[in-house]
């Protein structure tokens, strides 16, 4: 049944017109619609002033609709959401913290890595300081995340329980649903400088992974990629990258992290 | 007591956020976008409810048999389901672009829908046939007895499964945060991840407006059906 | 197999996957039916306090169904896994979060379920009983008052009455209703993937997550919602005649 219903859908999508050019359709509108996060602070959040969607990735968006010579207007997402955006035509780019993996690659073009971060845990103070310990433990982690992918695969013995959002995990891990979760150490280091208890808790002294996140571009469209690409070149260039970097993440910010990845560095 | 000043200033940071969004920038959002999802969606829900009940209780063979499956399917998706369908699909499908909200309020009119043909089919049915009979013996045809004698005592009736149809489509309009649109529980979400730690706090605040206007609706309701007692 | 559209992505779903789907749909199943069972037991009790002689009961009843109905499960949810635990000593919350076993003879385990699991079960009983119990009192309503009168007049104790005039009865009536409210628990479960319940929906994302076929992941588990509550709904409604004929 199942079969028989996806082939009647593809008979139906296979008679549509093909897509033109995705880039001159961006051009001809005038406006370039980008995916992003409105729920995931450093990246993509909810500016508490403006009352609109700021962060990391928004910045990035922002250099490109530029360089296109276009308006941005920003589709907020989220994992469940970001690839049906993009494939039904409602964005033409995703930046939320858009993570590449081999698998994620025969589903959406990936652009150069704008931003690298490492799998982290924070847990109950003392009980966690190696990966081995990993086993036996209940892990909280956010749903349709690389983390969740990642200890799934790697840590077998470990018990997994995928939340909505971080801050639903973090009260879990306060609650004592779990006794660790995990993410982007970029976003870790934020979430527990703000907890009122948060002398119970630590940042375990391991990272397990080296994680890079790019732009998510529709299969096919290479016009826009290596522009989006020459895009973020540039923004290294000409130092705007680490202007960006420094706003969501400088000695200021509520998460200060030195900047050890530069766009380039890995393709 | 530090938590508690924290909270009060919780609410006061975001409580124009949650119940109208974006406003001042032209994009509606929190419980007023709830709202008018709800009054949207209920309304054409009420009319295709009405009109799919009187079919099921007029119409042909086929015509019945095509509308109860209809509504065994539409029963038996789960509602974010079909809102995620109608907005990814339609635009596929049809090749033209339909909105979030129009999206939203079509698949949480066509479910209410389903729900209500069926109270109105089984309201009309607990009419006696003795109504009928009276309206024909007055001279009146079947859609005219339908009009006059049956349906105003048949509405009576129903007034109770349409509150509580009501009352759940209110509450399912929270759902919609799967297609992205900004009512109350999505800007809540919002909020909830820029605060990071309060998401109790939060959800107890959001949980207390629905209870609000669900409870209201449902005390209006039962003051009506009083009002309505059939004689 | 030919490939699919670009739209629907550039592979199908690989057998692995269709079985994370598969497990999900027997936890759906399988907590829908402690739902269903839990709900109605529950829904029984409050229609009985509903209908009580005194106030209190009734206050209790009415309070109980006034909550439940009017705020959105979600939020009942996230209230039983996230709130309960503040209300709960820290012992317990250990030994609820601790993976446990009941011994059974033969060697046989019962794996104690996950907190998760528990507070989705609590939650769904709850909301389930508070519109079951709806229907329950007005199949009772329907039963003409004369009944009652007859029975008394047939020697017959109230409890007597109750159990082998008024239920009957009201059962007939309810049972449409009722499995109207037990399709929409099935449908409920769904919401439990907020917090951490591997049912259908949270395998359907953790295919998305993994694949990036959303819409392949989402139309599986959609079309297996439709066949689980198609099948159930097909099930009650071939019972119909014989229970009819019971009258």
């Amino acid at each position: 049944m199942k079969f028989s219903i996806a082939l009647a859908i593809a008979a139906l999508a296979t008679s549509l017109p093909a897509l033109a050019d995705r880039l001159d359709d961006i051009q001809k509108a005038g406006v370039l619609r980008v995916a992003a996060f409105d729920s995931n602070p450093p990246f993509g959040f909810l500016d508490g002033k403006t009352r609109q969607i700021s962060g990391l990735d928004v910045d990035v968006a922002q250099a490109i609709a530029k360089k296109i010579g276009v308006k941005l207007e920003l589709v907020p997402t989220n994992p469940a959401n970001r690839i049906p955006l993009l494939v039904a035509g409602k964005a033409d780019l995703v930046a939320a913290n858009f993570t590449v993996t081999d698998e994620r690659r025969k589903q959406v073009d990936f652009s150069l890595p704008y931003f690298a971060s490492g799998q982290q845990f924070i847990a109950r103070k003392g009980i966690l300081k190696t990966p081995e310990q990993l086993a036996g433990l209940r892990v909280g982690v956010d749903k349709g995340t690389t983390q969740e992918i990642h200890l799934r695969e790697k840590y077998p013995q470990t018990t997994l329980v995928a939340y909505d959002d971080t801050p639903l995990a973090f009260t879990a891990l306060r609650n004592g649903n779990v006794q660790a979760i995990s993410q982007d150490g970029s976003k870790l280091v934020a979430l527990l400088a703000q907890a009122p208890d948060k002398q119970k808790y630590e940042l375990a002294p391991f990272t397990l992974t080296r994680e890079y996140q790019a732009i998510g571009v529709p299969k096919g469209e290479t016009r826009l990629v290596s522009l989006v690409n020459d895009t973020l070149k540039e923004l290294e260039k000409s130092g705007s990258a680490k202007t960006i970097y420094e706003r969501w993440f400088g000695p200021d910010t509520k998460q200060p992290l030195p900047r050890d990845f530069k766009i380039g560095d890995q393709s | 007591m530090a938590g508690c000043a924290m909270n009060t200033q919780l609410i006061a940071d975001n409580i124009d956020y949650l119940l109208i969004g974006n406003w001042a920038n032209g994009q509606p959002g929190g419980l007023a976008l709830t709202l008018f999802l709800a009054v949207a969606a209920g309304s054409i829900a009420s009319l295709l409810g009405l009109a799919g009940g009187i079919a099921l209780t007029m119409g042909q063979p086929g015509l019945r048999r095509t509308l109860e499956a209809v509504i065994a399917v539409l029963r038996a998706i789960p509602v974010m389901m079909l809102i995620f369908w109608c907005y990814f699909l339609l635009p596929i499908l049809l090749g033209i672009d339909v909105p979030g909200i129009a999206t939203v309020i079509a698949a949480l009119a066509l479910i209410s829908a389903a729900y209500l043909s069926q109270s109105v089919y089984a309201g009309i049915a607990a009419i006696g046939h003795g109504q009928w009979a009276a309206g024909q013996a007055l001279g009146l045809g079947r859609w005219q007895t339908l009009r006059w004698v049956i349906l105003p005592q048949a509405l009576r009736v129903m007034l109770p499964s349409f509150i509580n149809q009501w009352i759940t489509l209110i509450k399912d309009t929270s759902l919609a945060y799967v297609v992205g649109v900004a009512e109350l529980t999505f800007v809540a979400t919002q909020v909830n991840n820029r605060e990071q730690i309060y998401p109790l706090e939060i959800f107890g605040m959001i949980g207390l407006a629905y209870f609000i206007v669900c409870s209201t609706l449902a005390w209006l309701g039962s003051r009506l059906a009083r009002r309505w007692q059939p004689v | 197999m030919p490939s699919p559209p670009a739209w629907l992505g550039h592979s199908w779903l690989a057998p692995q996957y269709l079985g994370w789907l598969g497990q999900g749909l027997l936890l759906t199943a399988w907590l829908a039916l402690l739902v269903c069972v839990l709900g109605t037991l529950l829904g029984i009790v409050l229609t009985a306090l509903a209908d009580s002689q005194h106030k209190a009961p009734r206050y209790v009843a009415q309070l109980f169904l006034t909550a439940h109905r009017n705020t959105p499960l979600m939020v009942q949810l996230l209230l039983w896994y996230f709130g309960m635990p503040s209300l709960l000593p820290e012992s317990a919350l250990m030994w609820l979060n601790a993976p446990h076993a009941l011994a059974l003879p033969f060697g046989l385990q019962l794996p104690w379920p996950s907190f998760e699991f528990l507070a989705a079960l609590l939650a769904l009983s709850c909301y389930g009983a508070s519109f079951i119990a709806g229907e329950l009192a007005a199949g009772l309503n329907a039963v003409p008052r004369g009944q009652r009168e007859a029975a008394k007049a047939l020697g017959l104790t109230a409890l007597q009455a109750f159990r082998w005039v008024i239920l009957p009865q009201a059962l007939v009536i309810v049972r449409r209703p009722l499995l109207g409210q037990y399709t929409g628990i099935i449908k409920n479960t769904s919401l439990t993937m907020a917090i951490g319940v591997a049912e259908l929906s949270y395998r359907s994302r953790q295919v998305e997550s993994q694949t990036l076929l959303t819409f392949q992941a989402f139309a599986v588990a959609t079309v297996l919602y439709l066949a689980l509550i198609l099948l159930w709904q097909l099930a009650g409604r071939s019972r119909e005649p014989a229970w009819r004929g019971a009258r």
